[in-house]
């Protein structure tokens, strides 16, 4: 029995891929070209490109500033995010009273939008008197539910008699999380990282309303910042995008393997 | 051997080749920052032009606004120091009227050392 040819299943997924990949290539040609987005026709190929927008972006605004906050944030949310969600994801794999209805209330957690805990969010922030500080902006980002059931259903996925066998060993609960669990669970750890990078990362809302100096401000305040300072730049508005997208295409690509993975499985276990 | 496998995991490689390359630009610029632009001024003929203005203007949010001018010495050079711009304009003019076009001006980060084509100055009209 012959195979049907599997090049028409290229084609067409090639030729979906490019439609796709068009306004990513539209906002990097806009940035080395800085040529007009209305303009009429529109070139397809780039003419006379250069970096300089570039150069512009990181002198007219303190785009190096903006990065290092971005950078703090998230690896704080990064931080907080494998420390919690581990520790609840592995509790949950527990068997102990009210845990069914602890993992309704996380589930119906996950229904309310982040708008509407805005105002009870920034009054706990307020409290705790870190408003205007790399930990305010981090604080809701910590932990997020979705990633607390990715790690359960991976922890779930782990054969019971070698954690048994951990304990018998007398390694203690922690220890068998580190040692054991989490090697055995690099796709969920690559999922949440993945995760947390692209919410805090791009993250506005919550950063705008948390920060009062333009010190304390992060990459997508920066690019609202430029908007309105900047107005006849698209060459540089797109540049600034350009920076802003590159470091999160960057990681996906990196672990894209693991992030797949890992939700596929968070998605059949959960 | 397998001691150094790690480096070629992209995890690690990926991060690693950013730091260097970020490294190399940081220190190739801490080499060549000192903001100095040279270049000459010269007549239609090729010839050097000694005692011309050459003014620098600097970008603004909207304009080009002028920020500091030098005068060429007897071989038609002139030179600006300490220049913490990346981008701006140059002109050359003289007293007799004769003025160059303006030559933009953009540099790779702030306080580049450049050496600029010559300005060449044209016949005043009319």
């Amino acid at each position: 029995m012959r195979r049907a040819p599997s090049w028409p299943r290229h084609a067409i997924m090639i030729a979906v891929s490019v439609l796709m990949l068009i306004p990513f290539y539209w906002v990097l040609k806009t940035s080395l070209t800085g040529e007009n987005i209305y303009a009429y026709p529109p070139r397809i190929v780039p003419v006379d490109p250069h970096l300089y927008n570039y150069v512009d972006v990181w002198y007219l605004i303190p785009f190096p500033r903006y990065l290092l906050n971005s950078l703090i944030v998230t690896a704080m949310a990064i931080c907080g995010n494998l420390l919690f969600n581990t520790a609840a994801g592995y509790a949950l794999t527990k068997q102990f009273p009210g845990r069914r209805w602890i993992v309704l209330l996380l589930l119906s957690c996950m229904l309310i939008p982040f708008q509407a805990t805005i105002i009870p969010a920034y009054l706990i922030t307020a409290q705790l008197g870190v408003l205007n500080t790399h930990l305010g902006i981090a604080l809701p980002l910590l932990s997020t539910i979705i990633c607390i059931f990715i790690f359960k259903a991976s922890f779930e996925s782990v054969p019971r008699s070698l954690i048994d066998a951990a304990r018998v060993d007398g390694l203690g609960e922690w220890r068998i999380v580190v040692r054991i669990l989490l090697p055995l669970s690099k796709s969920a750890v690559a999922t949440n990282v993945i995760l947390t990078f692209i919410w805090s990362w791009n993250a506005f809302m919550w950063p705008l309303i948390v920060t009062r100096s333009p010190e304390m401000q992060t990459l997508p305040l920066g690019l609202a910042r430029f908007l309105s300072v900047l107005e006849d730049t698209t060459g540089a508005l797109y540049a600034f995008v350009v920076l802003v997208l590159v470091p999160g295409l960057a990681i996906f690509l990196m672990a894209q393997k693991e992030f797949i993975r890992g939700l596929t499985s968070g998605a059949t276990k959960g | 051997m397998s001691r150094w496998r790690f480096l070629g995991h992209r995890f690690v490689a990926v991060p690693l080749a950013l730091v260097i390359l970020i490294g190399g630009w940081n220190i190739y610029i801490a080499f060549n920052d000192d903001g100095r632009i040279r270049g000459e001024v010269r007549d239609g003929t090729g010839a050097p032009v000694p005692g011309a203005t050459v003014i620098f203007f600097e970008r603004n949010f909207i304009n080009y606004q002028e920020m500091k001018r030098t005068v060429t010495d007897a071989s038609g050079a002139y030179r600006f120091d300490g220049m913490q711009v990346h981008v701006g304009q140059l002109e050359a003019r003289t007293a007799d009227g004769r003025l160059s076009a303006r030559r933009q001006l953009r540099l790779w980060f702030r306080a580049q050392n450049v050496e600029m084509a010559p300005l060449v100055l044209e016949a005043p009209r009319g």
